[in-house]
């Protein structure tokens, strides 16, 4: 019997480091065997514990906590495994796992990701020794073609067609760069692939840096994830050794090396050109494009850059075949992509789906819907970039060309689940604070334009919007949408734009009427006592730090709002849900 | 050799090498795309958005300095798309740029003198060139100077660090010094045109439309009904603050000129104001004002009772008027306190006087009340009068209404309200009425006037209801204000009285300009240098007689007091490639305004002054210092709206490592960088 811990950044901070050291030290000298897998993506029920026996999975132990680690000791001493069932994950949590199909996130929670030889004993590397032994460069490209590979980064460009430029640029010299900078606030399907399954990324860039004729390799992997630099260098040290990378590997011609830069944390630095210029040692930066990367790349030489998830699919493609992964999603969108599913979902973690599944079956099957069973209000894709969509369009299908219709992205994976309890024109305001502050200051309209959407988005969400904000927010979307130098720019008033398209409303009421529909804004709440509710106790006007709440022993409570400063401290203390926000 | 190609750039067909980008091929052609990053001598860097240009068949919006032109190409670079997005693009830069065009006092100026110029010309010692330059504006500095109430010394913003500069006592400074040495600056006139232009009334406005006028190369007659031209500066501001001799002086420079002055001349009685349209090409009413305004006081038509300008004008002919021994004087503004002092000096023992606000409401200056209050004036505030008594038709005392000052109004401006029954009684020999001044309508009768009965005149062209006749200064539209007014209004109407002449006509847009939003903050690094006191006879002396109570600068003290000033206005005016596309493209520059960026606290460099707030951050000078000067100090530092430019990755003094070559000034397209050494 083996027990595997999962301990990808998010288990280690559920507790996953002291649950294994426990278990460690109640298990000495037991036959059971302990290891570490990366993450499954169920953040939700983190820490994680699975029971093995050989490649069978006989038990996954959920939410475990330190203190329960002598209880399933004992019970894995005596093969009690009817004691362990109250640790079990539910039928209905299995769900989140049986509905997904997973490629790039394969081996992700299943294997040990610092050892080779468990990702070797998976099959890995297979897929290289195919391509390298059996393909030409042109017949790996024509294999991408097939597949419908598109850059899970963001933009979703056809692989192959970056490939293929890269490939056909003149010159002998050719880089091949993996961008793990990333930077959207709610995606981490890059950091669970590199921490869980780094094999996999390297396989997917040897494929790559041998179709395109590239000897050396990047991965820029920003510097805030720690454990996946770690990782990710000792499969390099580890591919070193076994021959998988270095000079001839697999005893070919083909020749790669591959080095981590850690990048210093800014968003703009997933932004291709700003990239190579932060990999060339400058300050991150995007440059005029054309000329394109494939043409000017890194040291102004051809180069290639796709994402960690992209590449995390390539080895499948080689060993299945290009076919295999058009056969799933939609025309325009073939494959899986992965989600990370998160806010105000009862099931948050990583979702790998075929594309042309409909939002609402990721939300509500997988996710398990919205929790304490409020209502659903938004689903926010694509962070800063992306766009919000509303109930209405909960049937819209997961495919690049669906997605933009609504006016949000496929993005990189980011899909942020939001109630009733939030105000949209917060939400939006909150990825303008960060467009604000991650513009790296280059261009007119990106570094001064947002900030005036961010002031008037401010200006609104504290009850000072004016008559003509919402058209003049308009207007500026427009113009830093066509005349930013960028990606970051130009889709920063993405947020903007679809949150005034699907929930204008909110917008009016918040300037004509001082109110925020959603009760999130503090400056635009105010605070009232239900008469029928209040019993007099006096608790919230003791409570008041500014002495706004008066009324008798026994009798109904009023706020004087004029006084109210809206701390909210009154409506925690009350014990029979008087005090209501209006 | 690169391959020829052909493309159309707005409608025009030209040629170009491959490789040129669509910024290049226009520039070649002679086709302009504005631009505010680029510069030939380095690879384009895409940040400021100005050269965006349409491209048939391109959704988007190109970057002329990096796309390539190709063969067959159809660019436009002035389609509603491009423009919109440079209107955009200036409009955010604008309103995150913090600097002055123009310095204030310009700006403030009614006649926007050009201060800071010849403040630094003062600075330099160069009394001449001074001189010269406030006569571009002004044709009577030594005058202007010592009665002007300077709005531009309002507006300084040297009082943020301590005290205002003396502008005003500079500019007579400078010309006082000039005449003294016997010069006359004096301006070119142009050849003769034939033309010849009437003005009436030889004050302030009548003197600087002549003196502008002449210039022109027209005839131009004043006349005035005066036994002398100076007007208001004449007979309104009494001798001890503006001596007539320095007034004749300048005076004699316009008449040099050419300028025919016939006095005495009323209008109406000696001459009408058909006569004068029909005897020249254009006339310019600048009669001014010169009736005193009543209080509506029972008694007002009682013997002894003056009106304030009327009393000063008898003064100023000596013609002694008599006050007796107790006068008192009614009103708060600078016409009362000129005939409060000017009645101490002709004898008068008790001198009150009478206003219904307190101290901090009177509108004359601060200097004159204090003045009046050292030469023994009586200040009676909250006071009105309710009726003159009189005594066989001769003023004998005044029954004064005690007033208090109501709530605020929406203004915070607290009106005065009688104490209900609080009265006291002034003995007094007469009073003086100075609550104002209206202008005289007779003689003008033909002209359309205002409900107030002052002249109609168009408020930018000065045009008036008859076609041909100009009218400007106190006698129009709005009424008496100050001389410099007078001065600005006259200056404006002449050169459309010019235009007319010519037959042409000028269109006018409102320029484009940036000005700084003001803290209290920003002007802590300077070092207090408190403006310099003008030297003044005593008190006691200065009441007995008529003679200037300023005692004038002397030179040092003028160089010393001219250095004070902080030079607000951009030395870039005039070049600034910003401000020259915003004029172009935006109408309201500070319409996408908002919280400014920050900057940081540097270092001075040695040969180059670095204003943050003015930079726009096209990377210009890290370019140059990198590609061009092969130095490499600058970077963008930071990230976000409040990047700037300082020296890259390294935390050490800036000055240690420059070079000092200069080139990332030369090449700073707005103002941000300016050589100082």
């Amino acid at each position: 019997m083996r027990i595997v811990i999962g301990e990808g950044s998010c288990g280690i901070a559920a507790g996953a480091g002291k649950v294994h050291t426990k278990l460690s030290s109640y298990l000495v000298n037991s036959d059971i065997e302990i290891g570490i897998a990366g993450c499954i993506g169920m953040c939700f029920l983190e820490p994680i514990v699975d029971i093995y026996d050989g490649k069978k999975l006989l038990k996954r132990l959920v939410k475990v906590k330190e203190e329960d680690t002598e209880n399933i000791a004992v019970s894995l001493r005596n093969n009690d495994f009817e004691a362990l069932k109250k640790y079990e994950i539910s039928t209905e949590d299995s769900v989140f796992l049986e509905k997904q199909t997973r490629i790039a996130l394969r081996r992700c929670g299943l294997i040990d990701p610092e050892s080779i030889d468990a990702y070797t004993s998976d099959g890995g590397y297979s897929a290289l020794k195919k391509a390298l032994t059996s393909m030409s460069p042109e017949e790996v490209i024509e294999e991408i073609k097939i597949s419908g590979l598109a850059g899970r980064g963001g933009a979703g460009f056809p692989t192959w067609f970056k490939w293929n430029a890269a490939r056909n640029s003149e010159g002998t010299e050719k880089y091949l760069i993996c961008n793990a900078d990333e930077g959207d606030p709610g995606a981490f399907m890059d950091r669970a692939v590199i921490e869980s399954d780094p094999h996999a990324l390297i396989e997917g860039m040897l494929i790559g840096a041998y179709a395109i004729g590239a000897k050396n390799a990047f991965v820029y992997v920003r510097a805030e994830y720690p454990l996946a630099i770690i990782r990710l260098q000792k499969a390099i040290n580890e591919a070193m050794e076994k021959g998988f990378l270095g000079n001839n590997i697999l005893g070919t011609s083909f020749s790669c090396f591959l080095k981590i830069k850690a990048g210093a944390g800014a968003f703009v630095c997933g932004e291709e050109t700003a990239l190579i210029e932060s990999l060339e040692g400058k300050r991150g930066m995007p440059r005029l494009k054309p000329p394109f990367p494939a043409e000017k790349g890194y040291e102004n030489k051809p180069s290639n850059i796709n994402n960690v998830e992209t590449f995390a699919n390539v080895a499948w493609i080689i060993e299945n075949g290009g076919k295999a992964f058009s056969s799933m999603g939609t025309e325009n969108s073939k494959g899986t992509k992965v989600f990370a599913l998160t806010g105000k979902i009862k099931r948050g973690g990583l979702v790998e789906i075929p594309m042309g599944l409909t939002l609402r079956e990721v939300i509500y099957d997988i996710g398990g819907g919205i929790r304490d069973d409020k209502e659903f209000k938004a689903v926010q894709l694509g962070g800063p970039s992306g766009g919000c969509i509303p109930k209405e369009l909960l049937d819209t299908v997961i495919d690049y060309k669906a997605l933009n219709a609504t006016g949000a992205i496929m993005g990189s994976g980011g899909m942020v689940v939001m109630d009733e309890g939030t105000c949209m024109v917060n939400m939006a305001r909150f990825f303008l604070d960060f467009t604000t502050k991650e513009s790296c200051g280059k261009c007119v309209h990106c570094r001064i334009g947002t900030k005036r959407m961010f002031e008037i988005l401010t200006r609104i969400t504290e009850g000072n919007g004016k008559d003509g904000d919402i058209e003049l927010l308009e207007e500026l979307c427009d113009g830093i949408r066509s005349g930013a130098l960028c990606g970051l720019g130009q889709t920063a008033p993405n947020p903007v734009l679809t949150t005034i398209k699907y929930f204008r409303h909110e917008y009016e009421a918040h300037i004509n009427e001082k109110k925020c529909p959603a009760g999130e804004c503090a400056a635009l709440r105010t605070y009232h006592i239900n008469e029928e509710k209040c019993k007099g106790c006096t608790l919230c006007a003791k409570k008041c730090p500014v002495n706004a709440i008066s009324g008798k022993v026994k009798e109904a409570h009023i706020i004087d709002i004029t006084k109210c400063i809206k701390c909210g401290q009154c409506k925690e203390v009350c014990r029979f849900d008087a005090v209501e926000i209006k | 050799m690169s391959d020829i190609i052909k493309l159309i750039i707005d409608g025009k067909e030209i040629t170009a090498s491959s490789g040129d980008s669509i910024l290049i091929a226009a520039e070649k052609n002679g086709i302009e795309i504005p631009n505010l990053c680029y510069l030939k001598e380095m690879s384009p860097y895409g940040a400021c958005g100005m050269c965006v240009v349409e491209a048939e068949g391109s959704p988007k919006l190109l970057r002329a300095c990096s796309a390539k032109a190709a063969d067959g190409m159809v660019i436009n670079t002035q389609g509603d798309r491009a423009l919109k997005a440079r209107k955009i693009a200036l409009e955010l830069l604008m309103g995150d740029h913090q600097g002055d065009c123009i310095g204030p006092c310009s700006l403030n100026c009614p006649a926007h003198t050009d201060c800071q110029k010849y403040v630094a010309e003062i600075a330099n010692g160069d009394m001449e060139e001074a001189v010269r330059t406030i006569k571009e504006v002004i044709s009577l500095p030594a005058s202007i100077g010592r009665v002007c109430p300077h709005p531009c010394e309002t507006a300084c913003r040297r009082q943020h660090v301590e005290e205002p500069i003396s502008i005003a006592y500079l500019k007579a400074f400078a010309a006082d010094e000039v005449l003294k040495n016997g010069k006359h600056i004096l301006p070119e006139t142009a050849k003769e045109t034939g033309k010849s232009v009437g003005i009436i009334g030889g004050g302030p406005a009548g003197l600087s439309a002549a003196f502008k006028l002449i210039q022109k190369g027209h005839k131009v007659t004043i006349y005035d009904k005066m036994p002398k031209m100076g007007g208001m500066l004449r007979y309104g501001i009494p001798e001890y603050r503006l001596p007539k001799a320095v007034l004749d002086t300048e005076i004699e420079e316009i008449r040099s000129l050419g300028v025919e002055m016939i006095n005495g001349c009323t209008l109406g009685k000696d001459i009408t104001l058909s006569d004068i349209r029909n005897k020249h090409d254009a006339v310019l009413v600048a009669n001014g004002a010169w009736k005193s305004s009543s209080i509506r006081c029972p008694g007002e038509n009682l013997s002894g009772v003056f009106g304030g300008i009327d009393f000063l004008r008898a003064a100023s002919l000596g013609e002694k008027p008599e006050i007796g021994q107790k006068t008192a004087i009614v009103g708060g503004g600078n016409t009362a306190m000129d005939a409060c002092r000017t009645a101490v000096r002709l004898g008068a023992e008790e001198v009150s006087i009478i206003y219904r606000r307190t101290r901090d409401e009177m509108p004359a200056e601060d200097i004159e009340i204090e003045e009046a209050m050292e030469e023994g004036v009586i200040f009676r505030f909250l006071t009105n009068p309710a009726e003159i008594i009189g005594e066989n038709g001769k003023v004998k005392a005044a029954k004064l209404q005690v007033m208090k000052l109501g709530e605020p109004d929406e203004k915070g401006r607290r009106s005065p309200v009688p104490v209900e029954g609080e009265f006291i009684t002034l003995e007094l020999d007469s009073i003086i009425i100075a609550a104002g001044q209206k202008n005289d309508p007779a003689g003008f009768e033909e002209l359309e006037t205002t409900k107030r009965g002052t002249i109609l005149a168009d408020e930018r062209t000065f045009t008036t209801s008859i076609p041909g006749v100009f009218a400007a200064g106190d006698t129009t539209n709005d009424g008496a204000s100050i001389a410099i007014k007078a001065i600005a209004e006259a200056n404006e109407a002449a050169k459309f009285i010019d235009a007319y002449l010519d037959g042409i006509e000028i269109p006018y847009k409102k320029p484009v300009l940036s000005e700084r939003s003001i803290t209290d903050d920003m002007f802590t690094e300077y070092e207090k240098h408190p403006r310099i006191k003008m030297p003044q006879r005593a008190p006691e002396d200065r009441r007995n007689d008529f003679t200037e109570i300023n005692l004038g600068f002397n030179k040092k003290e003028a160089i010393e007091e001219a250095k004070r000033c902080l030079s607000c206005g951009c030395h870039d005016y005039g070049h600034c490639k910003l401000i020259k596309y915003a004029d172009e493209y935006c109408t309201d520059c500070k319409r996408l305004a908002g919280e400014y960026h920050k900057g940081f606290k540097e270092e001075k460099l040695e040969v180059i002054f670095r204003d943050q707030h003015k930079c726009i951050l096209c990377g210009l000078c890290v370019r140059t210092c990198e590609e061009i000067a092969r130095q490499g100090i600058l970077g963008l530092v930071g990230r976000g709206f409040d990047t700037v430019i300082k020296p890259e990755f390294r935390n050490i003094d800036i000055r240690s490592i420059c070079a000092n070559c200069k080139k990332c000034a030369e090449v700073c397209p707005t103002g941000a960088l300016k050589i100082i050494k």
